[in-house]
C-alpha cells in the first residue's frame, strides 16, 4: 500500500492540481486581463463566499436538490433497469421511450417543464432525476442482462421465488455494473444541478456564479467554479471508495485508480 | 444383474402405470428442440425414456453435444421439454426445486458471497438458523478438503476448489436428487481422481440419488451402478449397462479388477461406434 510507486500514484491528482494551478497563475499575470483574474485571487475570494451565510444557503440548496434527485433517480432507474435486463416483455416495453429521451440533452427540457411547474424546487430536481436516470438505467439493465443463467437456476433450486432471485442474485451479481453507472450519474447530477439553476436562475450555486458574472466580480466567478469543481471531486471520490468497497469481491476492472480516493 | 452389456431394447422402455416401486425418476418419451439462428429446427433429445431408482447413481454417456446436458436440465426443471414429460416421485417436475440440486460445469457460484456464504445460502434459504447453517456448512466445506478457505472469494479460488465449493452448495441443502452434469470435466487428472473417491465416499454414506453427467468412460465405470449410452444427432439413448461390481469400490482394486476392465474396454468400444454412425433410427 505504501511502497514507493503506490505514494506516487495516490499523489499525482495532488500534483496535477498544483500545476494546474500554477499555469493558470502564470497565464494570467501575463495576461493582465481584468476578466481573468490570477488563481491566488480567485482562492482568495473563497473564504468570502463560504463565509457568506445567503451563499451559504443557496449552496446547501443545491446540494439538497442534487441529493434528491440523485437518490430518487437511483431508487426508481435500478429496479427499472433490473427488470428490463431479465424481462424482454419491459424491455420493449421501456426501450422506445428511453431511445428517444436518451440524446435528448435535459436541460433543453427545461422550459417546458418551468412552463408546468415553476421556476422551483420541483423543476430543478426533476431534471436533475432525469439526467441521473438514464445512465443508471442503461448500467442496471446491460449488469442484469450479463447475469449468468446458472447462478440463477442454482438460485431457484434452492427454492428462491422470482422476485427473490432478482434481489438477491441479480442485484448483487450486477452491482459493479450498477454503481459504475451511478458514478456517471454523480457527476451528471452536479453538471444537471448547475445548468438548472442557470436557466432557472433564483438560487443556488450556479445562481451566485452568473450574478457575479452579471456585475462584473469574476474573482466571485473563479472561486464558484473551484467550489463546484473541488465538490464535484469530493463526491467521486467518496462514492469510489462506497463503491470499491461494496464489489471488493469482484474482478477489478482498472489498474489505474480514476479518482482521488 | 447382468455383466454383459444389456440390449436397450430391455431398460428402454415407456414409462407405464404399474412402475417399479423404487423409481425416484421417470423421463418419459421426451423430444427437445431448439430453434437454431439459421432458423431451422434442430432436434437436440428424440423420445428419451429412462427410469432412475432411489438411491442409484447413474451416469450419462456419450459425445459432446449428444444432449446431455439438455438432459439433465429438464430433469432439473429448467428447461421444458418440447414434448414427453419426466417426473420426479410420480409428480409431473414442471419447475426447480430443493428435492433436485444441480452442479453444473460452470460452477456457477455466487461471486459476491464467500466459500462460507456460498455454501450456507441453501440452508439458510430453507429456513435453517444461522448458528446452525454455519455449523453444517463447516463441515462440509471440511468434507470437500477446504478447511481454512472459508472467508474466500471464489475469484480467489482454482478450478478445482470451485468445483469443490460448487459441490459442498449443493449437498448443503440436501437435495434427493444429485444433479451433475461433467462436475469434474476442467480439472487435472489428479485432482479429479481424488474427487472421484471423495463423491464415492459421500456417496456410499447417504446413498443420495446421483445423475452424473460425463464423458469419461472409465469415471462412469467406476462410480456407477448404471451407464447410460447417448448417441448424437439426434439424442437418443443408444444403450443402458448395468455396472456390476461389488461396492465399496476401491480405486486401486477396481483398476485390477478383469470385470472393471472389460466394462471400461467394452463401453469404449461402444462409444468409438456411436460416435462414427451416430444415432441408428
Ligand atoms: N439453448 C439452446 N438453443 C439452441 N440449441 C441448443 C441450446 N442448448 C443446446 N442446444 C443444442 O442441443 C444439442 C445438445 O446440447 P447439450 O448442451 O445438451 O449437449 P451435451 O451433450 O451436454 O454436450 P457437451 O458434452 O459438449 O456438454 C447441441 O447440438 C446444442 O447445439
Ligand atoms: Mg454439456
Amino acid at each position: 500500500m505504501t511502497s514507493p510507486s503506490a505514494l506516487a500514484r495516490r499523489a499525482a491528482p495532488m500534483f496535477a492540481c498544483i500545476g494546474l494551478l500554477a499555469v493558470w497563475q502564470v497565464a494570467s499575470l501575463a495576461l493582465k486581463n481584468d476578466s481573468f483574474p490570477t488563481a491566488i485571487e480567485a482562492i482568495r475570494a473563497i473564504p468570502d463566499i463560504l463565509g457568506d451565510k445567503e451563499s451559504l444557503i443557496n449552496i446547501l440548496a443545491s446540494l439538497r436538490r442534487m441529493a434528491i434527485g440523485f437518490g430518487i433517480a437511483v431508487l426508481v432507474s435500478i429496479p427499472l433497469g433490473l427488470l428490463m435486463g431479465r424481462s424482454r416483455a419491459v424491455a420493449a416495453f421501456f426501450n422506445p421511450l428511453l431511445m428517444v429521451i436518451y440524446p435528448v440533452p435535459k436541460a433543453a427540457l427545461m422550459p417546458i417543464i418551468m412552463l408546468w411547474l415553476g421556476v422551483g424546487d420541483i423543476t430543478k430536481t426533476l431534471v436533475i432525476f432525469l439526467g441521473v436516470s438514464l445512465p443508471v438505467i442503461y448500467h442496471s439493465f446491460e449488469g442484469a442482462k450479463a447475469v449468468e443463467e446458472k447462478m440463477l437456476w442454482s438460485g431457484a433450486a434452492m427454492g428462491l421465488s422470482p422476485l427473490q432471485r432478482l434481489v438477491r442474485i441479480v442485484l448483487p451479481a450486477a452491482l459493479p455494473e450498477i454503481l459504475t453507472g451511478c458514478r456517471t450519474g454523480l457527476v451528471l447530477a452536479l453538471i444537471t444541478m448547475i445548468t438548472s439553476e442557470m436557466i432557472a436562475r433564483q438560487s443556488g450555486a450556479g445562481n451566485i456564479l452568473f450574478n457575479a458574472l452579471d456585475m462584473g466580480q469574476y474573482d466571485t466567478v473563479y472561486a464558484m467554479i473551484i467550489i463546484v469543481g473541488a465538490m464535484g471531486i469530493c463526491l467521486d471520490a467518496v462514492f469510489e471508495r462506497v463503491r470499491a468497497r461494496l464489489v471488493r469481491w469482484s474482478e477489478p476492472q482498472f489498474d489505474m485508480p480514476l479518482s482521488f480516493s | 444383474m447382468k455383466v454383459v452389456p444389456s440390449r436397450s431394447s430391455e431398460w428402454v422402455r415407456p414409462v407405464t402405470s404399474q412402475k417399479p416401486a423404487s423409481a425416484i425418476i421417470e423421463i418419459d418419451r421426451v423430444s427437445q428442440v431448439f430453434q437454431t439462428s439459421a432458423r431451422k429446427d434442430h432436434l437436440a433429445l428424440s423420445n428419451i425414456s429412462l427410469t432412475i431408482e432411489e438411491g442409484a447413481f447413474v451416469s450419462i454417456l456419450g459425445p459432446s453435444g449428444c444432449g446431455k446436458s439438455t438432459l439433465l436440465y429438464i430433469v432439473g426443471g429448467f428447461v421444458n421439454p418440447t414434448s414427453g414429460a419426466a417426473k420426479m416421485k410420480g409428480q409431473a417436475i414442471t419447475g426447480p426445486g430443493p428435492d433436485r440440486g444441480p452442479v453444473f460445469q460452470e460452477f456457477a457460484l455466487f461471486p459476491w458471497k464467500t466459500v462460507l456464504g456460498n455454501v450456507m445460502y441453501g440452508p439458510r434459504q430453507q429456513g435453517v438458523r444461522v448458528a446452525e447453517a454455519e455449523a453444517q456448512s463447516r463441515a462440509l466445506i471440511e468434507m470437500v478438503g477446504l478447511k481454512g478457505y472459508e472467508s474466500f472469494y471464489p475469484k480467489e479460488l482454482s478450478g478445482g476448489m470451485k468445483q469443490r465449493v460448487a459441490l459442498a452448495r449443493t449437498l448443503a441443502y440436501h437435495p434427493e436428487v444429485l444433479l451433475m452434469d461433467e462436475p469434474f470435466g476442467a480439472l487435472d487428472a489428479h485432482t479429479r481422481t481424488r474427487l472421484q473417491n471423495d463423491l464415492l465416499n459421500i456417496w456410499e454414506r447417504d446413498r443420495k440419488t446421483v445423475l452424473f453427467v460425463t464423458h469419461s468412460v472409465d469415471e462412469a465405470v467406476f462410480l456407477s451402478d448404471k451407464v447410460v449410452m447417448m448417441s448424437k444427432s439426434p439424442g437418443r439413448i443408444r444403450e443402458v449397462i448395468d455396472i456390476d461390481l461389488p461396492r465399496p469400490r476401491r480405486r486401486n482394486e477396481l483398476l485390477l479388477d478383469p470385470r472393471y476392465q472389460k466394462y471400461v474396454v467394452d463401453i469404449e468400444r461402444m462409444f468409438d461406434e456411436v460416435d462414427e454412425t451416430g444415432s441408428v433410427s
